[in-house]
């Protein structure tokens, strides 16, 4: 909700694929984000593991043969044109998190991660460490420093948001 | 009923309560070493059964890396050097190495795979590609999120890169069958790269319908 909070006051438009507890497909999840014109796409998460207190980025490592002998490009490789920019989108992302949470790497890794690989936007998913942590408040507090490092990294990437054939930037 | 004997059932019952309240802690403490021991127990019978892997004394003793997770807590992995007695075959060595990185290392907080979880079997294609099949515990035990997802496969990837050359690829099942993820975020529907030089001379981008690369997430 922070998140959703801070990128409304940057003046963007936010859709979240859930509200409550419901639970969509990883491909209902990416038909709504492909659905939009000019989106980008942020997959939120706190793991189980890791160094407490810190933020990680990650896009979809490399997708081989992404377009079809038809020129199209298929359903289940629709990250693959967009893999340069959601490298750029998650360094941007990760750049502002690690000012914020020390210890956090200073650049997007990538990762096979199922939901991103169907997403037709640029996408990245935003992991924070952790849930083992004795109280929950020092969760909570990382939440105001993540929703501003996250607008301010789409904010950042909004500029270079310019994708030959694939038509819309963000609104 | 006369005054004695309510006073003898009543002995009787003050006699049953103290009895039990000395015997419950004893009870209790047995009931948690039990729930101790049950899944080691459970665990070592799993292997036992689907491990026929004892080295034979041809086996020659080869100092193997295998990859944990580092001290630091920080989502990479630590080589170990261990001396084990390695088949030469790939597909017998890589279980060899398999059933060791499941076994975890001296410290288990720097384990990468589940204590319960059991590789079933492991075959390898012609073209290099290496199928491994885990128990259903590889996926349901292990802790959810990116990074402990990926550095499971990472520290079986790099395990089998560092010493079965003959593995180009690494294919995960679960149970016999193709999983979507491993608990949730990591891709599984594909084939990971165990040896990038090799996989990318042998690959053919028309048959290869989806390669989750992860030579570049934390080498």
């Amino acid at each position: 909700m922070q998140i959703r909070r801070a990128l409304e006051s940057q003046g963007f438009q936010v859709v979240q694929t859930r509200l409550a507890n419901e639970n969509p497909s990883f491909d209902d999840r990416s038909a709504l984000a492909n659905a939009q014109t000019g989106a980008v796409f942020i997959s939120l998460h706190v793991s189980s593991t890791g160094l407490p207190g810190t933020a990680r980025v990650y896009v979809n490592s490399n997708l081989a043969g992404g377009r079809e002998a038809n020129g199209l490009i298929p359903w289940d490789r629709a990250q693959y044109p967009f893999l340069g920019l959601s490298h750029k989108f998650g360094d941007l992302v990760q750049g502002n998190l690690a000012q914020r949470f020390k210890g956090s790497p200073g650049s997007a890794q990538a990762s096979a991660i199922r939901q991103l690989r169907t997403t037709a936007a640029p996408a990245i998913a935003v992991e924070i460490s952790s849930v083992s942590v004795d109280d929950r408040v020092e969760l909570d507090r990382m939440a105001p420093g993540v929703a501003d490092a996250v607008a301010r990294g789409v904010a950042a990437f909004r500029p270079s948001y310019v994708v030959a054939n694939i038509s819309g930037a963000l609104r | 009923m006369s005054a004695r004997w309510i006073r003898l059932v009543l002995g009787g019952l003050f006699g049953a309560v103290l009895i039990a309240a000395l015997y419950f802690p004893i009870l209790q403490r047995r009931v948690k070493q039990d729930a101790k021991l049950q899944p080691q127990t459970e665990e070592q019978a799993r292997r036992e059964l689907t491990q026929s892997l004892t080295p034979t004394p041809s086996e020659p003793r080869v100092k193997a890396k295998l990859y944990w997770a580092s001290n630091a807590n920080d989502g990479s992995l630590t080589p170990i050097s261990i001396d084990l007695p390695l088949s030469p075959d790939p597909v017998l060595r890589s279980k060899q190495l398999l059933n060791t990185l499941l076994a975890g290392p001296v410290d288990p907080e720097l384990r990468t795979l589940p204590p319960d979880a059991v590789l079933l079997a492991f075959y390898l294609l012609s073209d290099g590609t290496g199928i491994a099949d885990f128990s259903e515990a590889l996926a349901s035990s292990i802790p959810s999120g990116i990074e402990s997802e990926q550095l499971a496969v990472d520290s079986i990837t790099r395990t089998l890169a560092e010493n079965v050359p003959q593995v180009m690829r690494l294919k995960i099942l679960i149970h016999g069958q193709e999983a979507e993820t491993l608990a949730g975020h990591l891709d599984l529907t594909g084939s990971f790269v165990v040896n990038p030089k090799a996989a990318q001379a042998t690959i053919d981008p028309a048959a290869e319908s989806l390669l989750s690369s992860n030579a570049n997430s934390r080498h």
